[in-house]
């Protein structure tokens, strides 16, 4: 099935302008992404009509913050979990732990007196950390990451409600004003995560080392073929997962007062559902995380949107469920059809 | 009963002792090590009380829906299609049980709609993943987030509270010191045991989980089977969620929550793979079931703080699944 996706393997390879990674044509012309990115546009423009119908204050300045609000966190942790899945790691269901574990260093290192200058690094370099203990017991084990992450998921968790109930950031520092406040009428942590997505989308066009990760995702053997490490460049995806999960849990500790250990658990469907929702398939090597911003948006309005039709907030994780079930359909029929 | 790959032919004739002992080479036996040093822990820390009737009738109560819910999800692993939802219908299945109960209809109808719903799920799963080729990971997921949330719809404050006498009687009586529940639950397990290396079906579940498009080649309806084998997941969660009832007498909107991952974590140091099939046999199962809640156990009556287990868990399962790749299992790239 793989065989039959066009993976730049070579690094060196020319690539085509515009920087989109698979420009594989379909019936109308269209590259694969830019139909994705059409599709998902439509359905949050139909959502967002739907509800203001209904609804006509829905669209106000009180939607966009919550809407923005909601996607800044879901799209740095989105970007992490995108790399992951490109470069062919399947999932990494430990990202809840990454995102805690980083936030509660970062609260940390700023009560214990230390500036925010040097509490941020902490918190990335955490997220790193976590990564890299992923990272190495997927490459020297030569377990599958799913089972691996699985397991540091449960385990991390319980780690972490051992050796501690809440975190609180300091309501008077840097971080925490940065957090409440705001920027081109936009809360200030959405801005970091647009920042993360386009390099991050840039890096895996233009880079050799996103080129790289790209063509061990799409074709491993054929990667290995072209003297790619795929140790070395399996390792290296968890630990940069890692700190850009690190950076999530920065901006998670600068928003929440207080959370515990488990905080991060709403977040893990969420982000998958947004992966797999933006065309980044499981089986690794493709995927265009210009899409995944949008995918992130639609996902993230969902919640409001329900709000104002007056339904119960569970109604949010029935329709996220079954978009993601829908999404995963869709995604499995294309897969068969090309392969076809 | 060997955990080792299914033989099409007859195994050549070896001598009883000796297939008994064969029989502990494989995952079962490495996981029968670890029950035994599991109870021999028991026994040194908490003492002779470990093995005391009552204790043992808290731990086979503990232990059986989880292992009814299991062994029936254990033929969609062995069909190589994990269902991650079998959490979320263990607690939707109660959810529906519990509330139907409450507006008095009769009991047994009510169980039938409840398995009747678990049909439904296992099917739409089914239909998403067979019919569209999806990644079962993926679907199930979508399924448990899904199925969560209506549990949430349908229970907001407290769940009405139901007494069914003769589901109360199986759920917690004893026969002959044995939890009744657990006797029917390792009744299940040796059945399905008996259906997995024994019969056609069992043979074929197998065949389709280890390599689809050969078991496809040899005639084998791949469809057909994983349909099959995602019902049966779906609703042996369904029937494990009105045992639950009939434990707890209620039903809340977290009930099975993170179920899942305990019951694969177990199935997997048990023997299992999420994510190749063909592998596992139920015995194997529901050893690893009995690690997890001797554990468990232990960690209780000792009063050590319950998160250790988490822990402790998550190193086992590692530990199992490196173990496997060494007898042969396969290997991430």
């Amino acid at each position: 099935m793989t065989t039959s996706l066009i993976t730049p393997a070579d690094p060196a390879a020319p690539q085509s302008p515009g920087g989109a990674k698979l420009r594989r044509p379909d019936s109308r012309g269209l590259p694969v992404s830019a139909r994705d990115a059409l599709s998902i546009t439509g359905v949050w423009a139909l959502l967002i009509i739907a509800t203001t119908i209904v609804r006509p204050d829905f669209l106000s300045t009180q939607s966009l913050l919550a809407v923005t609000f909601t996607m800044s966190i879901s799209g740095i942790l989105a970007v992490s979990q995108a790399i992951i899945v490109i470069s062919g790691g399947l999932l990494d269901l430990s990202l809840p732990v990454s995102l805690i574990l980083s936030a509660w260093a970062t609260v940390t290192a700023l009560n214990n007196g230390l500036p925010t200058a040097v509490a941020i690094p902490i918190g990335i370099v955490t997220g790193m950390a976590w990564g890299g203990l992923n990272g190495l017991i997927v490459v020297f084990g030569k377990l599958n990451p799913i089972i691996v992450t699985l397991a540091t998921g449960f385990g991390g968790l319980a780690v972490m409600l051992i050796f501690f109930k809440s975190a609180q950031i300091p309501s008077t520092s840097e971080l925490r004003l940065y957090g409440l406040g705001r920027f081109l009428g936009l809360p200030n942590i959405f801005w970091p995560m647009l920042i993360v997505i386009v390099l991050g989308g840039l890096a895996f066009a233009y880079t050799r080392w996103g080129r790289r990760l790209i063509a061990v995702g799409g074709n491993p053997s054929a990667a290995k073929a072209r003297g790619i490490n795929l140790r070395r460049m399996r390792f290296a995806s968890f630990i940069g997962a890692g700190a850009v999960a690190g950076l999530a849990g920065v901006m998670f500790s600068a928003v929440t007062p207080s959370f515990t250990p488990a905080a991060g658990a709403s977040f893990q469907l969420i982000v998958i559902g947004a992966v797999i929702l933006a065309g980044i398939s499981l089986s690794g090597g493709k995927g265009n995380l210009l899409v995944l911003v949008l995918s992130v948006g639609f996902l993230a309005t969902i919640p409001t949107s329900i709000a104002f039709f007056g339904l119960a907030p569970a109604w949010a994780l029935v329709f996220q469920g079954a978009l993601l079930i829908i999404a995963v359909g869709i995604d499995g029929y294309r897969l068969k059809r090309t392969a076809r | 009963m060997t955990a080792t790959a299914p033989t099409l032919f007859d195994d050549p004739v070896v001598p009883p002792l000796r297939r008994i002992l064969n029989s502990f080479r494989g995952p079962v036996g490495s996981i029968s090590a670890t029950l035994v040093v599991t109870l021999l822990v028991g026994l040194i820390w908490v003492g002779p009380s470990f093995f005391s009737p009552s204790n043992i009738q808290i731990v086979g109560v503990s232990v059986a829906i989880p292992l009814i819910v299991g062994v029936m999800a254990s033929f969609a692993l062995l069909a190589g299609v994990v269902d991650l939802s079998i959490g979320s219908m263990v607690g939707f299945g109660a959810v529906v049980f519990n509330q139907l109960v409450a507006t008095g209809m009769n009991a047994w109808l009510v169980a039938l709609i409840t398995v009747g719903v678990g049909v439904v799920v296992g099917l739409t799963n089914a239909f998403v993943i067979v019919r569209f080729g999806a990644e079962p990971l993926a679907v199930t997921l979508g399924m448990l987030t899904l199925l969560r949330g209506l549990s949430q719809v349908v229970v907001v404050s407290a769940p009405p509270s139901t007494l069914i006498e003769p589901l109360y009687n199986v759920t917690q009586g004893a026969i002959a010191g044995f939890p009744t529940l657990l006797l029917i639950g390792i009744g299940v397990t040796l059945i399905a045991a008996g259906i997995v290396s024994k019969t056609r079906i069992g043979r074929k579940v197998q065949a389709v989980g280890g390599d689809d498009r050969a078991a496809a080649r040899a005639g084998i309806s791949v469809s057909k089977v994983r349909v099959i084998a995602l019902v049966a997941s779906s609703v042996g969660a369904a029937v494990g969620g009105i045992l639950y009832v009939g434990q707890l007498g209620s039903a809340s909107n977290v009930l099975g929550t993170g179920l899942e991952f305990q019951i694969y974590a177990a199935l997997m140091i048990g023997g299992y793979s999420i994510t190749r099939g063909g592998v596992g046999n139920p015995i194997g199962g529901l050893l690893g079931l009995l690690v997890v809640a001797g554990i468990t156990n232990i960690l209780n009556v000792t009063f050590t703080d319950p998160n250790y287990l988490d822990l402790i868990t998550a190193i086992i399962l590692v530990a199992a699944v490196l173990v496997d790749r060494f007898r042969g299992g396969d290997a991430f790239e």
